[in-house]
């Protein structure tokens, strides 16, 4: 792919970077499809257990949505850097001359667009399967939209620092559901807002400060976790 | 200065240094908590409004007040782990992190108790410092079973080094997020002068001197646990066997 000897810029291997994990998250489909399909099950028992009458779903349908998608975004964030752990090529991406900011940045937008955007783009059906009022379908989409890529910045680290482990997947839900809490209630705080015909703008301005302060620090602590896990 | 911070760091001097003043802690953090809840439980002159249930607060305010001290201070120990690479620091962290879930269970339950007669409810999702406080005992909880699944002693220790400075910015978003619901408890009472009420002299100072005692307690059990975890981690260090075989 790079001849030896010839440095390519930073914005280049940060392009390369998102390419690979594109590619191989379509090579491995299971590791998209299935937390997708987890989202959309689990979705779909809450009706099951709690009513199947249209108010009640109403007034659980923001949270509920919003929880599945904490869980799926969990249980997809397992795979982040698990391939690249085990088959050594995370070490490669350690030693690479760019910084380890941008190459972590990479792969966790690679990852949200695998599996975040299906999870925003499939929210307005199962948002009217829970009889969500059809005001509120703008704006749960845009706070998923911004939340999402928070939930998969803030559970890098936490999957970072626990990508050398055997057995993950609870201690990594133990590490990062805590962390979720902000985007959480924010996020549901929004879509009621809008369902109850308020305005929602004073909570996506607060998502957005979230978004933008995990933007800047959270690639920061996954680059450090990464480098404290693979040493 | 420097000199001062490298001894700090030795686990030895930190070891002998503590031998000296751990009786002198002890008996003070006794005869300070002992003041204090003899005071709080059989003097302090009951609220006009919360009769004899105001007393628990005594308790209450040290321990919450306390609790929050956990995140700050991880994060400082990790910090000198990250940037020093000092042994103790880690030692310090590493119990701070199940002492600190303590101190959180404790305050959780203690206000409970006092929630239960006032509120007329033991638990209020409704108000924010429950529920920041909630969330705060499952992040330390997080920080404790990290630990324990790592094995590798270094690579914890940077890895709870990290986990432990994210999780006190952390900890104060979760707490300003929370507060957007409406708040059933009371902004902590301004320092009144006034006898007789909640926040009157005599209710203020016991606190004061509550919370002085449990940090005094808090100081002496991390020093207690700091040293155990010294002689386990040293082990192989000569000064230990020594020791040891002195004993014998």
């Amino acid at each position: 792919m790079l001849s030896v000897g010839v440095k390519p810029s930073t914005r280049s291997a940060f392009m390369l970077t998102l390419k690979r994990d594109l590619l191989i998250a379509f090579k491995r489909k299971n590791d998209i499809v299935n937390p997708f399909m987890f989202f959309v099950i689990v979705i779909s028992l809450f009706p099951l257990a709690i009513s199947p009458e249209g108010e009640r779903l109403t007034e659980i349908a923001a949270g509920v949505i919003w929880i599945a998608v904490l869980l799926s975004a969990m249980l997809s964030m397992d795979s982040l850097y698990r391939g690249d752990f085990e088959d050594g090529s995370l070490e490669i991406l350690l030693l690479s001359p760019h910084p380890l900011f941008f190459l972590v940045l990479a792969k966790n937008i690679a990852h949200w667009l695998v599996s975040g955007l299906p999870v925003v783009i499939a929210s307005p059906l199962l948002a009217y399967m829970l009889k969500l009022p059809s005001e509120s379908y703008a704006t749960l989409m845009l706070t998923l939209l911004i939340g999402t890529p928070t939930l998969s910045l803030i559970g890098s680290i936490a999957v970072a620092l626990t990508v050398g482990l055997g057995s993950r997947g609870l201690i990594l839900a133990v590490i990062t559901l805590p962390f979720s809490v902000p985007v959480l209630i924010f996020g549901t705080l929004a879509v009621q807002a809008s369902a109850s015909g308020l305005p929602s703008g004073g909570y996506l301005t607060l998502l957005l400060a979230l978004l933008a302060g995990s933007l800047s620090l959270a690639p920061l602590t996954s680059a450090a976790a990464l480098r404290i896990s693979v040493s | 200065m420097w000199l001062w911070f490298a001894k700090l760091g030795s686990p030895k001097w930190f070891y002998e240094l503590s031998t000296k003043w751990l009786p002198w802690l002890v008996v003070a953090t006794v005869l300070v908590i002992g003041t204090a809840t003899v005071w709080a439980l059989l003097f302090l002159p009951p609220d006009y409004q919360q009769g004899y249930t105001s007393r628990i607060l005594v308790v209450h305010v040290a321990v919450a007040g306390t609790s929050l001290a956990f995140f700050p201070l991880m994060a400082v120990a990790g910090t000198i782990t990250l940037v020093w690479k000092m042994k103790l620091a880690d030692m310090v962290a590493k119990n701070a992190a199940a002492l600190g879930a303590w101190f959180s269970f404790i305050t959780l339950a203690t206000g409970s108790i006092w929630g239960s007669v006032s509120w007329g409810t033991w638990w209020e999702w409704s108000d924010s410092r429950l529920v920041s406080m909630l969330f705060q005992f499952f992040l330390l909880l997080g920080v404790v079973s990290l630990r324990s699944a790592l094995e590798d002693t270094d690579k914890a220790a940077k890895a709870c080094a990290l986990l432990s400075i994210v999780g006190c910015i952390n900890v104060v978003i979760i707490k300003y997020s929370v507060e957007w619901w409406n708040t059933l408890h009371q902004p902590a009472s301004p320092v009144s002068l006034q006898s007789g009420s909640a926040n009157g002299p005599e209710f203020w100072i016991a606190t004061a001197l509550m919370i002085l005692g449990v940090y005094l307690f808090l100081s002496v059990s991390l020093i207690l646990s700091t040293r155990n975890e010294i002689l386990q981690r040293e082990r192989r260090a000569l000064w230990v066997k020594e020791m040891i075989a002195a004993e014998r």
